[in-house]
């Protein structure tokens, strides 16, 4: 039993210390004048973060779209609202799939990378080079790739729910022959720009935060060698994507929270 | 000033139980190389880090330049470094820039020089170390002498007053040490610089080091110049100059008796 409680207390000691050097490492990071390379290095950074991200959101987006449109129909077709699906797959998105799932696959795809990349820097003395140049590697590593995360995830999500809803009209309307008027009428009258699209784009700002936050740190806090980075890679995609789920129910409750 | 750019007194350091530095004292005067030796797992590289502020000790003095270390600000240490070098072990290039890339990097970072300055300076440090015919290729393209001459070069890109060479002659060839070897002493002579050098290869070091410091147990067992280092009273010392596998650093890592771990219970 008392080991049981020591494990539990040194678990919680080390998490309250991981917490304490994931919060340093977002100060350093974000602290500081912005000098002369920085957006050279940001640019750079939404360009592998963003860019090389598009293709993964965009084939998912579509995928997730058809069925979306394909389930919606199958279920509304029976009393006669195939009309609606266009506003159920546009509400679904905006408020719910678009932030969540462009959020985990950016943990997988982009955190993942981050992760790698940062871990390996600091196994081969990169990060400690940097340092002795007098460099820190927090405004000059850390800082580019959070700031690029926080930049294209929301910009990623939009593309998200474009292309998704592009899918569910492709299947709703082309194929499967709901009215296009009532299709995309519904979604018109339906979606209202505040509740469902800004509420929807505050939860992938912040999504965007904790998964580049955690991307960093993990990669940042690794073991040099390379069993710690296949570790903190691991971990990265882990938590975020735990991050990401719990973070949206909290989110869900406070800003649509009118369950009794 | 005084005539060491590094003083160091009285250092602890230690990593959970385990105590690496107990009351080191080590000086290293201005222009001069010194080499530090020592059996592994000594904290050589440590020391090393502890000198550029990368660790803090437990408690001591360390001293570089006038400025003491530990009591730095998080600002002012990053201000230190730029008038010190670091050549790591594996080098620490960075993998995606080219060689020229790599040399230039600091000199972007740390001035507002034109293009056509910087691209001369890092011709005349690729030149320094041999390599200018080799500043579009990548790090991956090259050997390892290679990569340690690029990471002089840009070790070397801003000047500084004193550099670090950890294990510089580790994994490399007899032509690529002799190269370094020569490049380690040519530098400091022709920049003025101060050099400390941790170091396993007792020959090469000895050839250019102006004074050795022998480090075992967290402290300081032996110093002096390489020949009075091989003649020391303290048969530890003689016994790394020499290169003898066993004597008072025990071959065996502490472990209980032999035939106990064997004839006992797994």
């Amino acid at each position: 039993m008392l080991r049981y409680l020591r494990l539990l207390g040194q678990w919680a000691l080390d998490w309250i210390g991981a917490l304490g050097r994931a919060t340093l490492v977002w100060f350093w990071s974000m602290a500081g004048v912005p000098q002369r390379d920085d957006l050279k290095l940001l640019v750079k950074q939404v360009y592998q973060i963003g860019v090389l991200s598009l293709i993964i959101i965009i084939l998912s987006a579509f995928s997730i779209g058809a069925v979306l449109a394909l389930q919606g129909y199958t279920q509304l077709a029976r009393v006669g609202a195939e009309e609606s699906v266009g506003l159920g797959v546009a509400l679904v998105l905006l408020r719910e799939l678009g932030p969540v799932v462009t959020g985990l696959l950016f943990a997988g795809r982009a955190g993942s990378a981050i992760t790698a990349e940062i871990a390996l820097m600091k196994a081969t003395d990169q990060l400690s080079s940097m340092e002795m140049m007098g460099v820190d590697p927090l405004h000059r590593i850390a800082a580019p790739r959070l700031w690029a995360g926080m930049i294209s995830m929301p910009l990623l999500t939009l593309i998200f729910n474009a292309v998704a809803i592009g899918g569910a009209a492709l299947v709703g309307v082309d194929w499967l022959g709901v009215d296009q008027g009532g299709f995309w009428g519904g979604m018109q009258d339906g979606v209202e720009w505040w509740e469902d699209i800004g509420k929807g784009m505050i939860k992938t700002v912040l999504f965007a935060m904790v998964i580049s936050w955690i991307a960093v740190f993990q990669g940042y806090d690794s073991t040099p060698t390379p069993e710690g980075m296949s570790i903190a890679t691991t971990k990265t995609v882990v938590y975020s994507s735990v991050a990401v789920l719990a973070l949206d129910f909290m989110l869900t409750l406070v800003m649509y929270g009118e369950f009794k | 000033m005084t005539d060491n750019l590094i003083e160091i007194e009285g250092l602890r350091f230690s990593r959970g139980d385990r105590i690496i530095f107990d009351g080191l004292d080590l000086a290293v005067p201005r222009g001069a190389i010194t080499a530090l030796m020592g059996p592994s797992g000594t904290g050589k590289t440590t020391l090393l880090r502890i000198i550029g502020g990368q660790i803090r000790p437990d408690s001591g003095r360390v001293v570089v330049n006038g400025h003491d270390v530990p009591s730095l600000s998080r600002g002012e240490l990053f201000e230190l470094r730029k008038d010190m070098g670091m050549l790591f072990q594996s080098s620490a290039l960075f993998t995606d820039l080219s060689v020229f890339e790599n040399v230039a990097f600091p000199l972007r970072v740390h001035t507002d020089l034109p293009d056509e300055m910087i691209r001369d300076l890092v011709l005349m440090k690729l030149n320094a170390v041999g390599l200018r015919g080799a500043r579009d290729l990548m790090p991956s393209q090259l050997s390892g002498g290679m990569s340690r001459r690029v990471a002089l070069a840009r070790t070397i890109a801003l000047d500084p007053k004193f550099i670090m060479y950890d294990e510089p002659f580790t994994g490399q060839d007899p032509i690529a040490m002799g190269v370094l070897v020569s490049l380690i002493r040519g530098l400091n002579e022709s920049l003025a610089m101060t050099s400390l050098v941790v170091s396993h290869d007792i020959h090469e070091t000895a050839s250019i080091a102006d004074q050795l410091y022998i480090i075992s147990d967290g402290r300081v067992i032996g110093e002096g110049t390489p020949d009075m280092l091989r003649d020391h009273p303290s048969t530890m010392v003689r016994q790394f100059m020499l290169g003898s596998p066993d004597g008072p650093v025990p071959f065996h890592y502490p472990a209980d008796n032999f035939l106990d771990d064997v004839l006992g219970d797994a």
